[in-house]
Parts: structure tokens; C-alpha cells; sequence
């Protein structure tokens, strides 16, 4: 059984009473443990939309035929609450955005401690955890500095060490390197590679990249909110 | 908590000022309404379990100060089911100071220590010195109340001067919150002297001067009908006029009712206009922080804990307006209760009660008036929030 399945997912947006976007129209994935798939395609093609539901943050339609299916490590998590998807966000998922997205007001430890303490650790071990994952991207010297204070390409590490003090079943990173230079995006995805093929750290991300996909294990395509292809790329 | 307050400090300072100023008022107002209560509490307790006969001209309720004569006291200790029945003499202080409206006038009374026979049941303490006694008949000694005493700045051993007579003062009463604390007392002797050249113009040539009382103090017997006696009492003696705990309440109870309601009132739209602002407050952070939100929801935080957060903050922000209310409100009363000393008028009775509701209340207050914006920041799609900004 592979660690996540979706079969016929469908996403419709309803802007208005009668304006309908149709992001995804039947997607099926399967991501199996320790994997690095990403995802291709052009601008509005779906994949972002695809990462919410994978990540939880929003449900497929629930009304398509046949009934819509998402499991994570054998959890069917198609209908599940709005707590308990929250959950599971908090204890089996991290997410790195393209705008790094950290809370300005936090220092970076705190930043990073911040999934962990919505997993439920007290505050003083989910710290003691951030430290430790900031540590394993090379910022335990910027623990104490504000998100401003960071690069780029240092705001996005610490994003991922935020991802992964947790330590989830699975990354979803949305365009990790968008707003990065070629050096920080070399940087990121070094990492990122790093964490998957080090630790084994199941990781799905959204790129427009090419040099990013090529870091992939496997790449989908997607156009028109379909997956039009599965390509499996041997990673050295 | 605070630092995310400090990172728009003119808006938290303009908000945190819109709940100090309500609180503040609340706190001024309530003291004042506390003062008006207490006052008119210790009257009724006082009046409870007597009933004062004065003469019907008398103007003032329930302190007598028009003379009549004593045999009026024997009268009425006649009356069926009064168990004792006394004299007392009581003029003003200060023929020319009335009161303020809202204290007592300072008062002198002067009666025979024990008159009472143990009937008295209200009770007071001695902060200093000591109460009179029947061996100080004849002597010119006075028990001050705990506000005259601190207008004059005097105490025991000190001169006190009532109507050009020197008396001096044996002792002082702890605060009683009631017309005590503006009352000199004196024995009977020395009162009745002083009515006696108080109201000599009024006995031509001062000659054959009948000894005098200002009222009667008459306590019924234990489960007496105290309307039945009253009545007797205005029959037997119909140049009279009988007052009791009940007519004190009907009297004052519920014209400070109302007064304390319409200025509680006052201070409350106070209030209202102080959560308008937390609310005003809120609402823009909850706009400003959308984003901020949208990244939580999506990294794990629960709608409850978003929703907690937020409504911390702006408790947060009433508990600041809140001790910032009470410590302005503090020196205000410290300071016109101060001024006021001399000319007798303590308008304020602020207890550590009404500033510990005060602080709760604002930090209640803010609470409940952040926790709308933050339901509907709890509400936000994570999503459509990452998006904002």
C-alpha cells in the first residue's frame, strides 16, 4: 500500500452563483514512502490546488462519481473535520510556501517551534526541537534574529527546519524556490534532497523549475487539472 | 503577547486610553455611588431597630434639631411596648454649613452615656482614645467621628472648639461610613447647655429656661409593632413626628437607587464606547494579520487556538486599560477626597472590591469585544488567508 493514495479528486471553485473554476477534474496519485515527487505544469493548470488537498488545507468535491478517495499511511482523510484535519496537519505534515511565510513578529526559533507546539509539546521542548532542526539547516546562529533580519535563501531554510521539527510523514513544499536566486535554490534543494535521501523524508513539491524536478525521484505533469503523465527520474 | 500589541503601539495605546478612560469613570462614578450606598446603608442599619421622635417642625429627617421640651421623653417612654426611651440633643456644627448633598453636615450630640440600657445595636469602634462616660457629665470632653477628626486634624488631647467653647477631644471613631464619621459627641450636660445658648433668643430675657431635647430616641420591646407604636406615639404626642429604619429606606434607599443608576449609567456608556474601540482595534489587527493567521491554520493551529490568541490579546489590552482606569481613578479620589477634608464633603469611598471588579470587568470587557473579530479570524480559509497580502 503506498504511503499516499488519491484517486478522482475534482476541485470546483464557485466565484460567483454562476462562475465556476474547475481546478482539478479527476486527479488520481499515489506518493509511496520516502519518495520526492514533483509536480510540473503550467500556471493555473491545478497543482496548487492539488497540494491543498494533499496537505489537507482544503477537501475535493465530495460529490464527484466515482466517490472521491484520499488516504494517508492507510488513514482514509477524505472526510475528515475540520479538527482533525487541522491535526494532522500539525502532527504529520510541514509545508513550505514560496513567500517563506514565517511570522514577522517571532524570532526564527520561534518560528520553527511553532508546529510543534500546535502538535501538543510544551514550549520548552518544542524550542529545544527547533533548535535542534535549525541546527541540521545551518541557522542555529540566527535563532534569536527576526525573520527580517534573514536572506532569502536563510528565511526559506528556516521555513523547511519549521516543516520538518516535527518530524512528519510528509513535506509539501508549494514552489520552495520561486522567490530564490540560482545559488539559494541550489542551497534549498541540496537540502531538501538532503532530508529525503538521508532520512528518508517523503517529500511532494509544487516547481515550475526544471533544475527543481530534476532533484525529484518522480515528476508528474499536469495540465488542465489532470495529471497527463508520470515520469520517474533515477536521482544520483 | 505584548509584543505583537507593541508592534502597533498608537493603536494600542489609543485603544488601551479608550478603556482607560471608561474604566476610570466607572471606577470615579462607582466610587461616589459606593460613597452614596455606604451613607445611606449605615442610616439604615442605624435607624433599624429604633425610633427617633422629633418635633413636627423639624426639618431635617430623622436628626432632630428643633428644641422640645424633655418631658416629651417621658411621654413617650409611657407609650405601651417602648422599652426605653431617651434624649439626645443634636445641633449643627456650623449653623451655616448644612452639607453637601452628598455627606451628612457635621453634627454635635450630646446624651448620657448607657441610655441606651443595651437596646443601642449599632455599633461602633474606637480608632483612638476612648468613648464618655457618665463621669464626664459636667466636663467639656468630645468623642469625635473619624471624618471630623481628620478635617480638624484632631485627636486625643487636643482642644476642640464647639460654639466658641473649648471641649477636648478623649477619643476618635473608626470610619463608619455614615453620619458618625461628621458627628462631635459630647456629653449630655455640655449639649444641653449649648442648645440651651444656641436658642436663647428664643426664651425672652433667658430666664426659667426649661431643660430641652432635640428628639427621642425610643427602642420598642423585642418583636414590638413598631407602625403600632408610631401611632400611639402620634397620638399621645401629635406635635410630633416618629421616624424609623423603614421610613429612612422609603426616604433615601430609593432616590440613591436611582442616582446611583443614572451615574453608573453614565460610566457604563463609558465602557461601551471603550469596547467599541477593542473592537475597532481587533478587527483591524485580524485584517492586518490575515496572512499571519493563514500561516498558522496551515502549519497546525487550531481554529480554537487562533480564536484564544486573539482574545487574549485584547483581554490583554482591557486588563492594561483596566489598571490604568483604576490607578488614574485612585488619584482622583485620593485627591478630592484630600480637598475635601476641610470642607467636610469625602465624595468617594473607593474599596479594593470595586477596583479588583473594575480590572476584571475591562479585562472581561476586552475579551468579549476582541472575541468577535476573532471568531471570524478562526473562520478564515487557510488558503485564502496565505493568499491575502
Amino acid at each position: 500500500m503506498a504511503f499516499l493514495e488519491a484517486h478522482n479528486l475534482h476541485k470546483t471553485y464557485r466565484l460567483t452563483r454562476s462562475n465556476h473554476v474547475r481546478a482539478m477534474r479527476g486527479v488520481d496519485v499515489t506518493v509511496e514512502a520516502g519518495e520526492m515527487v514533483g509536480i510540473m505544469g503550467p500556471s493555473g493548470c491545478g497543482k496548487s490546488t492539488l497540494m491543498h488537498i494533499l496537505g489537507l488545507l482544503h477537501a475535493p468535491d465530495l460529490d464527484a462519481a466515482p466517490p472521491p478517495s484520499l488516504a494517508i499511511d492507510g488513514l482514509d482523510v477524505t472526510t475528515l473535520t475540520d479538527r482533525k484535519r487541522t491535526q494532522m496537519r500539525a502532527e504529520r505534515m510541514g509545508f513550505v510556501f514560496q513567500a517563506f511565510n514565517l511570522v514577522s513578529t517571532l524570532t526564527t526559533v520561534e518560528n520553527v517551534a511553532l508546529p510543534a507546539e500546535y502538535a501538543g509539546r510544551r514550549r520548552r521542548d518544542a524550542l529545544a526541537a527547533a533548535l535542534e532542526a535549525l541546527r541540521l539547516v545551518g541557522l542555529e546562529d540566527w535563532a534569536e534574529h527576526r525573520p527580517m533580519e534573514l536572506s532569502g535563501g536563510q528565511q526559506q531554510r528556516a521555513a523547511i527546519a519549521r516543516a520538518l521539527v516535527t518530524q512528519p510523514d510528509l513535506l509539501l513544499a508549494d514552489e520552495p524556490t520561486g522567490n530564490l536566486d540560482s545559488e539559494n535554490t541550489a542551497e534549498v534543494m541540496a537540502l531538501l534532497h538532503w532530508f529525503n535521501r538521508e532520512r528518508g523524508q517523503t517529500i511532494v513539491l509544487v516547481t515550475h523549475d526544471t533544475r527543481v524536478s530534476e532533484a525529484c525521484s518522480r515528476v508528474l505533469t499536469m495540465q488542465d487539472g489532470v495529471i497527463i503523465n508520470g515520469r520517474q527520474t533515477e536521482v544520483a | 503577547m505584548l509584543r505583537t500589541l507593541m508592534r502597533r503601539k498608537l493603536r494600542t495605546l489609543l485603544t488601551v486610553l479608550g478603556i482607560t478612560v471608561g474604566i476610570w469613570a466607572l471606577m470615579v462614578m462607582g466610587a461616589m455611588a459606593n460613597k452614596l450606598t455606604a451613607l445611606v446603608d449605615g442610616g439604615s442599619s442605624y435607624f433599624d431597630n429604633k425610633i427617633v421622635v422629633t418635633d413636627a417642625t423639624n426639618p431635617a429627617f430623622g436628626f432632630g434639631n428643633v428644641p422640645m421640651p424633655v418631658e416629651v421623653v417621658e411621654r413617650v417612654g409611657r407609650i405601651p411596648d417602648i422599652a426605653v426611651a431617651a434624649a439626645r440633643v443634636s445641633f449643627l456644627l456650623d449653623p451655616d454649613n448644612t452639607g453637601s448633598g452628598f455627606s451628612a453636615p457635621d453634627f454635635v450630640i450630646g446624651f448620657r452615656a448607657g441610655f441606651d440600657q443595651g437596646y443601642e445595636t449599632f455599633r461602633s469602634e474606637l480608632a483612638q482614645g476612648r468613648y464618655t462616660t457618665l463621669e464626664d457629665e459636667g466636663r467639656r470632653v468630645v468623642l469625635l467621628g473619624a471624618d471630623l477628626a481628620r478635617k480638624f486634624d484632631a485627636g486625643p488631647g487636643d482642644a476642640f472648639s464647639i460654639h466658641g467653647e473649648e471641649f477636648e477631644v478623649i477619643g476618635v471613631l473608626e470610619p463608619l461610613l455614615m453620619f458618625f464619621d461628621t458627628t462631635a459627641i459630647i456629653p449630655w450636660t455640655a449639649a444641653q447647655e449649648l442648645l440651651v445658648q444656641n436658642e436663647a433668643l428664643e426664651f425672652e430675657g433667658g430666664t426659667d429656661i426649661p431643660v430641652l431635647t432635640s428628639m427621642v430616641i425610643a427602642y420598642p420591646e423585642p418583636g414590638a409593632d413598631f407602625r403600632a407604636i408610631m401611632r400611639d406615639i402620634g397620638e399621645a404626642l401629635p406635635q410630633t413626628r416618629t421616624v424609623t429604619g423603614e421610613d429612612f429606606d422609603d426616604q433615601f434607599g430609593s432616590t440613591i437607587a436611582i442616582f446611583n443608576a443614572i451615574i453608573l449609567s453614565v460610566a457604563l456608556i463609558s465602557i461601551v464606547v471603550g469596547g467599541l474601540s477593542v473592537i475597532n482595534t481587533m478587527t483591524m489587527s485580524v485584517a492586518e494579520r490575515t496572512r499571519e493567521i493563514g500561516i498558522k491554520r496551515a502549519i497546525g493551529a487550531s481554529r480554537g487556538l487562533i480564536m484564544r490568541e486573539l482574545v487574549l490579546e485584547a483581554g490583554l489590552m482591557g486588563f492594561i486599560g483596566g489598571l490604568v482606569g483604576l490607578g488614574l481613578a485612585a488619584l482622583v479620589v485620593y485627591s478630592a477626597n484630600d480637598a475635601g477634608k476641610t470642607s467636610g464633603t469625602v465624595l468617594f469611598l473607593l474599596t479594593p472590591w470595586i477596583g479588583t471588579l473594575g480590572v476584571a470587568f475591562s479585562t472581561l470587557l476586552g475579551a468579549v469585544a476582541g472575541a468577535l473579530p476573532a471568531w471570524n479570524a478562526a473562520r478564515l480559509d487557510p488558503v485564502e488567508a496565505l493568499r491575502y497580502g
